[in-house]
């Protein structure tokens, strides 16, 4: 179980590091890059459930937060109301498939910038026009990438999963 | 006891929502301060190590594939100095006689600042924001509000300014963001305005204010005015796309490319000039009213 909460710290740990180095920049696509901590939680929530979604994602987004120019809870707060959400349901609901995994990132990519929109009307400053300039691009792209990385990171915790009999 | 270890999963979700709502409200107290410092401090060695490393792999790369080059490079390099040398002597009697000319037509000599150049070690990684962080800090004698520039050619282009220094490194918020606004004119015409980011994820900026009667064509330069306390005057900023009325209709609005690509950039140069704090409070007073 050490080791599984040590793989979680590195992969956040990665994903926040990578999609922060400047070299990262040239995925971009329309102006927007993929959101791969959040990946990272949704797959903790989606695999492991509630409790574990809920804490990866407020540790993933606190981290983003404070190295990002955004306000602390900004960030951290949609990923951790996700993970909440989608450990809820888990994969007793969202049967694996590449076709499943796509689209429960998509909603949720759009149900995150959609909350992220709402604390930026609320505590920041908010546009509108975010939602067809960075929600909706950066859903997709979230989306297109996840079925590969699930499928990575299903390989590395195959024996977690098998011991909780996903 | 036993009822929150049964319901932990809600009681922590009520806890973190309480916590990033109280943060949120309190942004930028000391609290928040604190937290923000601990997860920077968590993550920047660990950016500093990748971006070192992933500097040093890309240098040995290239050094490999440059091998075969350097012997000719060398030679015209030679031949190039030998010019040079040449050029120098005759560039220095320029310099003393453009400065004899300045102090004969009694011109106020140019302000110099010191420079501290710097490597770009990460970018904000999320999209909502678009700040650059630096491998200088405070111990380099970096300040909030300091400018920051890039070359252009010879030229010296914007990038933005510091807003936020730690002990080794620093962040910049770049001119393409919309929470910046720089007081700038057209090189040509003269007409002012206030640029600032164009939206949350384009390269573009945005002019706005600017008289309706001017006339602005695609490619006209934009430079600084050296108003607003913060950058100094004449640095380059870009060049206009286009124009279009305001909403309003009283002014117009006019698109303009950064010089700077900020996709690209790699180096920067943070000017060590302290900001005029008088206009900064002005300005400051002037946005709380």
């Amino acid at each position: 179980m050490i080791l599984m909460y040590i793989i979680t710290g590195a992969l956040l740990l990665a994903s926040l590091i990578i999609q922060g180095h400047s070299s990262f920049d040239v995925l971009r696509i329309g102006g927007v890059k993929p959101d791969l901590v959040f990946i990272v939680v949704v797959y903790f929530a989606y695999s492991f459930g509630s409790l574990y979604g809920e804490v990866t994602g407020f540790i993933g987004g606190l981290l983003h937060d404070a190295i990002s120019n955004s306000p602390l809870g900004l960030l951290a707060f949609p990923k951790m109301a996700l993970g909440y959400i989608i450990g809820f349901f888990g994969r007793s609901i969202f049967k694996e498939n590449l076709f499943t995994v796509f689209l429960l990132i998509f909603f949720a990519s759009i149900a995150k910038g959609v909350i992220t929109l709402i604390l930026c009307y609320l505590f920041h400053q908010g546009s509108l026009s975010s939602i067809t300039s960075i929600i909706l691009p950066e859903s997709f792209y979230n989306a297109l990438l996840s079925p590969p990385l699930f499928f990575l990171f299903d390989k590395i915790f195959e024996q977690e999963l098998s011991r909780e009999g996903r | 006891m036993e009822f929150f270890i049964k319901h932990r999963t809600i009681v922590l979700f009520i806890l973190f929502t309480l916590f990033c709502f109280i943060s949120l409200s309190l942004q930028s107290s000391g609290v928040t301060n604190v937290v923000e410092g601990a997860g920077n401090a968590v993550i920047f060695p660990f950016q500093k190590l990748y971006h070192a490393v992933q500097t040093n792999v890309s240098l040995l790369w290239s050094g490999f594939s440059q091998l075969r080059n350097a012997q000719e490079e060398l030679e015209k390099t030679r031949l190039r100095l030998q010019q040079y040398e040449s050029v120098a002597e005759e560039l220095e009697e320029i310099k003393r006689e453009n400065e004899q000319l300045r102090n004969l037509l009694g011109l106020k000599q140019r302000l110099k600042y010191d420079t501290v150049l710097a490597t770009i070690i990460s970018k904000d990684p999320d999209n909502w924001f678009r700040t650059i962080i630096i491998n200088r800090g405070s111990s380099d004698g970096i300040e909030v509000n300091m400018p920051v520039v890039a070359f252009f050619g010879d030229e010296k282009a914007i990038v933005g300014k510091i807003i936020e220094v730690r002990g080794s490194i620093s962040r910049i918020l770049p001119i393409i963001s919309p929470d910046l606004k720089i007081g700038v004119v057209f090189q040509e015409s003269r007409y002012p305005g206030l640029l600032s980011g164009y939206s949350a994820i384009g390269k573009l900026c945005v002019i706005d204010y600017v008289d309706k009667t001017a006339t602005i064509k695609p490619g006209d330069i934009v430079i600084t005015s050296g108003q607003g306390g913060v950058f100094p005057q004449g640095l380059l900023v870009g060049v206009a796309v286009k124009s279009f009325p305001s909403e309003s209709g009283a002014f117009q609005r006019v698109l303009v490319k950064p010089y700077i690509n900020f996709d690209l950039i790699e180096n920067v140069v943070v000017i060590k000039k302290e900001p005029d704090k008088d206009i900064l409070k002005l300005i400051q007073d002037d946005s709380q009213l």
